[in-house]
């Protein structure tokens, strides 16, 4: 075996999942710009005005907005107004009934 | 009520109506632009739903260890704001997931807990409503887990693999961001304390009607 095969062997062994060589380990450096080329997004051809989108891919923001917002109004004010009525129906039963004792009982 | 109650709510009106224009006047975020400014009523409505939390079980646990009727009528004052100030939460959240997710939900360990969170409230108050006699006591028991889910929901952003922003957002905002976000946490904060003394008094005011049907059968 001459010198020149015996070290293309060696670099299949090593660059080989059996060999268990990582080269990862050996810093960033080695897998990064493949990895950063496959990540790279498909060129693009033309400019598509978000008007033209078709309607699944439009989502406005304004509307979700201004839910959250009428979301959030809304449920304090029907608590606030659930507390408040809770507070006077209450409110009316003890005057009931503390005017019901002065009169002398509730029978 | 007490006397400080009528200009605090005069003051929490008035804030409730300056927020608006603050959060109007914030800049838009880089990436999410305009629905990012949800975040001024998600995040105090969050931190709320959080503090209520707290209170409900820290006076569930007097509540169990002293017996204290003023304690349980508190947890369960602040156990109906879990559920106000969480369904608040839950609702604003997804609408502004939608947009910068690309989802409604995800289950993911803050998402999932706090709404374990909201459900443990729900299940507090229909005890105390359905329970009969000794429910309050069982009810107290539930706001001890209630109270024992909070940390793990705020932390979760930080331990766990989620796309919800983690707790270093906050400490680090611009002062255009910051200044909108703590003046709605202090209106969210002061309307609390408000709903929550309010919430109290109704409760003083039944066990009043009670202690007098019992006095007039006596």
């Amino acid at each position: 075996m001459t010198k020149r095969t015996c070290v293309a062997v060696s670099l299949i062994w090593i660059l080989s999942p059996s060999s268990g060589f990582n080269p990862g380990e050996f810093g960033p450096d080695w897998a990064v710009p493949v990895a950063v080329y496959a990540q790279q997004p498909e060129p693009v051809d033309e400019f598509v005005p978000i008007d033209e989108l078709p309607p699944q891919d439009q989502l406005p923001a304004a509307p979700l907005l201004i839910a959250a917002y009428a979301f959030v109004v809304l449920a304090l004010f029907a608590y606030l107004l659930s507390v408040a009525r809770r507070l006077g129906r209450v409110q009316r039963d003890l005057e009931r009934l503390q005017a019901e004792l002065k009169r002398g009982g509730l029978g | 009520m007490p006397t400080w109650f009528t200009p605090a709510t005069a003051l929490c009106g008035l804030m409730f109506a300056v927020s608006p224009f603050l959060i109007a006047n914030a800049p838009y975020e880089s990436t999410m632009g305009l629905v990012q400014k949800i975040f001024y009523v998600h995040l105090p409505s969050a931190w709320m739903f959080l503090i209520a939390a707290i209170v409900c079980g820290v006076a569930s646990v007097r509540f169990l260890f002293r017996g204290d009727a003023r304690h349980d009528r508190l947890a369960w004052a602040a156990a109906e704001l879990v559920v106000l100030f969480g369904i608040v939460t839950l609702v604003t959240g997804p609408l502004w997931a939608r947009k910068a997710w690309g989802v409604w939900w995800q289950w993911d360990v803050r998402l999932t807990a706090s709404l374990i969170g909201w459900m443990v409230s729900v299940a507090y108050l229909l005890l105390r409503k359905y329970g009969g006699p000794g429910s309050d006591k069982l009810a107290a028991g539930l706001a001890l887990f209630g109270m024992a889910n909070v940390p793990f929901i705020y932390i979760s952003v930080n331990y766990w693999r989620t796309i919800h922003p983690t707790t270093s957002v906050v400490p680090t905002l611009p002062t255009s961001f910051g200044l909108p976000l703590w003046f709605s946490t202090v209106t969210f904060l002061l309307l609390f304390v408000l709903l929550l003394r309010a919430r109290v008094r109704l409760e003083e005011q039944r066990a009043q009607l009670d202690s007098l049907y019992l006095s007039a059968d006596a």
